[in-house]
């Protein structure tokens, strides 16, 4: 009896392992492979990624321009690979400013309580009551198109998942002996806090940031592609998406190539929760 | 704006199974055709958007109409008129006309109808008609109208949709509301049914005066806002014509056996508008230098797919006081980098307004800055939805921003003082200011002699074109497509549609 359990309890492990393991791999190779992209652009694109070229407007994949040119006679090419260095980046803030305000609210509302809790939850109840897309939406024209409103907008009303997810966290931690123990040594309640209780009620968060990644970039996609994210003639995934719409039956090229880097760069990190999830042992 | 896209998305959806529920249902002699927008309004007074004016042409008639060839007037439900030597009083003798509801068109119904558009509170025209000063109806088949002073571009702003003639009766026992809903009409066709957001469905009016001429049963004006989706169904067979083709799509199109491309001459100018009150933009010497720095034969060639011509006055080409020899100022980057060097304005930064969503506009965009670039200039682009732009050109707050015009009249009245002539539009919104151009377009207005207003509009053009007051980027025609089984699909420069002459065989 008791071997078998051990062998099981091993088996699984194992098992538990192999399956975080590959995914992981997978999402950090494609995730690396679009950071190296984005960091030797300068050295890997063939052309000026804005350069237009009137002689070769239009033209398909070929050996010279491998994925075409654009209305502008532009590389698409040239034009994905800078790319990356804007939608990685679209990821990374988007996620950021809303990871950093939601695990300190949602700290300071799991830890206190009491009506520190029910005002913090309120807000986020009026936060959650408006649609995710209108509400973003509607930051992003008041404050004017751009990136910066896009990063402002994301942190504004993306940080209501991470406060829910370290709350709930915390409720549970708070009451647990190593968190009495600190309290009754007299530590600051910062110190429990954000030495004692965070550490273990984090990585949640991190699993769920890597998801949101593959959303923030999703949306920094749409947003340029209704004009109110990256400015032209800036290289973007999505606006060039956009761009190339009116010229998808005379050039499917244009809008196919940054469509693929975006499924490509949404799968990586969608790969990379999976696999940081399971190896965690993490719950999505 | 996003929310109107999303409500466009919808809509196109619905669109789709409606048009495969209904293509085999559709009697015989309706036209199809698809546009981008629905329409916003019936109420004559209360639009200025070609959108509207459209369709009204074939619900409304007017008392004088422009002909196909959009250079002269014609009679319209006024069979004549005559005017006083003096150019103040003029007489029109009304046919013998019906409204749709079978009641008689009287001088009184055309009577109301100017007077709306002169005084009611929601015209949109109403500056336009201030010059009527008073009018009669001796009896039911002659109106009497008095002008404050001669004015030549009067008889053609009685063309216009806006002045359309509506019943009097009709709108006084239906309210205002009602009647832009479901108008009584006094054209070719009648409002059988609007599905607003959608569709407006047209049924052949019996009581039109030329109810003879019409061979259609019926006209329907489809909404399909996405040009790809529109082509798309023309090409299936599920529209009989679709306007605003994409001028990417043209050559395709042409090489279609099943329909024939319309490239219908209009009075279309695309132009950058220069805000003269911002820094440096105030010198003569700057402006003439942008205009120099940029090649609008690229933009012709990269945007319109050659199918525009460049343009070189703001009274396009083919319409009436247009200067064939106005100056055309070469592409010229280095010359136009010392001219700007000379001015004190090398490092000239400038913010271009651009209305997002609009693929046009945004590709203009792209290649002008690059092409300012040339010439040392920055530009900053600010994409922005359409009515912030609009509010921001109001405001000042903008350096270049490229819009367009179409002509609604004949007489080029109408555009040179929206655009010169210092009327409350700000000369469209650039703050352009030369008093002699301001008093060259008011004595132009009651200029009877022919010979010498001509002269003057000439003059006024060479002006303005040496001011650079914006910069004149192309012309382009109308781009529509129709299946080969329609005839008589045609739209006049100033943009009406003869659906009494089309026929769906």
């Amino acid at each position: 009896m008791n071997i078998s359990r051990s062998v099981n309890a091993r088996f699984g492990w194992r098992l538990k392992f192999n399956s975080g393991v590959v995914p992981l791999i997978i999402g950090i190779s494609i995730l690396g492979g679009w950071l190296l992209v984005a960091i030797f652009a300068p050295l890997l694109a063939p052309y000026d990624p804005i350069f237009q070229d009137a002689a070769v407007r239009l033209k398909p994949p070929s050996m010279a321009h491998p994925f075409g040119t654009d209305n502008f006679g532009r590389d698409v090419l040239s034009r994905v690979i800078w790319g990356a260095r804007i939608d990685l980046q679209i990821a990374t803030f988007g996620v950021v400013f809303a990871f950093v305000i939601g695990t300190t609210v949602g700290s300071i509302a799991g830890y206190y309580g009491g009506w520190v809790d029910m005002v913090l939850m309120r807000l986020i109840d009026v936060v959650l009551a408006f649609p995710f897309l209108v509400l973003m939406l509607t930051i992003i024209v008041i404050l004017g198109p751009g990136l910066g409103s896009f990063y402002v907008a994301m942190a504004l009303v993306g940080w209501v998942s991470y406060a829910r997810l370290i709350r709930a966290q915390f409720l549970v931690l708070k009451n647990s002996d190593f968190a009495i123990a600190a309290v009754s040594l007299g530590y600051s309640h910062k110190r429990v806090m954000f030495r004692h209780l965070l550490p273990n009620a984090i990585l949640g968060s991190i699993v769920f940031s890597m998801s949101d990644a593959v959303l923030v970039l999703l949306n920094g996609a749409a947003i340029s592609y209704l004009g109110l994210g990256v400015q032209p003639p800036t290289a973007e995934w999505g606006t060039m998406i956009a761009e190339g719409q009116g010229f998808i039956t005379i050039g499917w090229w244009i809008t196919t190539f940054p469509g693929l880097a975006i499924v490509l760069l949404a799968m990586g990190f969608s790969m990379l929760a999976d696999g940081l999830g399971e190896i965690l042992g993490v719950r999505q | 704006m996003i929310q109107k896209k999303w409500i466009r998305f919808a809509i196109a959806v619905t669109m789709v199974f409606i048009a495969f529920g209904t293509a085999a249902a559709e009697a015989a002699g309706v036209l199809t055709i698809g546009r981008r927008e629905d329409s916003s309004t019936f109420d004559p007074i209360a639009t200025a958007q070609n959108i509207d004016f459209w369709v009204f042409a074939n619900v409304y008639d007017v008392l004088v109409r422009v002909d196909k060839t959009g250079s002269k007037m014609e009679p319209g439900l006024a069979e004549s008129w005559d005017i006083s030597d003096d150019g103040l009083v003029y007489t029109f003798h009304m046919r013998d006309a019906k409204f749709s509801d079978g009641s008689t068109i009287t001088a009184a119904d055309a009577m109301f109808s100017l007077t709306r558009i002169r005084d009611d509170a929601g015209s949109l025209w109403s500056e336009s008609y201030q010059v009527i000063d008073k009018m009669t109806a001796p009896d039911t088949r002659t109106l009497v109208v008095t002008l404050k002073e001669a004015s030549a571009p009067f008889l053609s702003s009685l063309a216009m949709p806006g002045i359309s003639i509506i019943s009097q009766k009709g709108m006084e026992s239906m309210g205002v509301e009602a009647y832009a809903e479901n108008p009584v009409a006094s054209g070719a066709f009648t409002v059988d049914e609007w599905m607003r957001g959608d569709r407006v469905i047209l049924k052949k009016n019996p009581n039109f005066w030329e109810a003879d001429r019409v061979q259609l049963d019926g006209v329907e004006w489809i909404a399909i806002p996405d040009d790809n989706t529109r082509v798309l169904k023309i090409q299936a067979g599920e529209l009989d014509a679709a306007i605003f083709v994409p001028f990417s799509r043209i050559e395709e199109l042409r090489n279609d056996p099943n329909l024939t491309v319309h490239l219908d001459t209009s009075t279309r100018e695309d132009h950058l508008l220069i805000n003269h009150e911002s820094g440096a933009l105030a010198k003569k010497e700057v402006r003439q230098a942008l205009d120099m720095a940029i090649d609008k034969q690229a933009i012709v060639d990269a945007v319109t797919f050659g199918i525009g011509e460049v343009a070189y006055s703001f009274i396009p080409k083919g319409a009436l006081y247009h200067n064939y020899d106005n100056l055309k100022r070469p592409h010229d980057p280095a010359k136009a980098k010392q001219m700007l060097a000379d001015a004190g304005a090398s490092d000239l930064t400038l913010n271009y307004l651009v209305n997002a969503g609009d693929e046009v506009d945004e590709q203009i965009a792209v290649l002008l800055q690059q092409q300012l670039a040339e010439a040392g200039i920055t530009v900053n682009l600010r994409k922005m939805d359409s009515s912030t732009t609009w509010d921001m050109l109001v405001d000042g707050e903008f350096d270049l921003s490229v819009m367009y015009w179409t002509n609604d009249i004949l007489d080029p009245d109408q555009k040179t003082t929206f655009v010169v002539g210092h009327d409350a539009n700000m000369n469209y919104m650039t703050r352009y200011n030369n008093d002699r151009v301001k008093q060259l377009v008011s004595d132009a207005r009651v200029e009877m002699d022919t010979a010498k207003r001509e002269q003057m509009y000439i003059d006024i053009q060479k002006t303005a074109k040496e001011d650079a007051h914006w910069i004149d980027l192309y012309y382009s025609p109308y781009r529509n497509v129709s299946r080969n089984n329609i005839e008589g699909f045609y739209q006049n420069p100033l943009g009406r549609f003869f659906l009494e002459d089309t026929v769906k065989n």
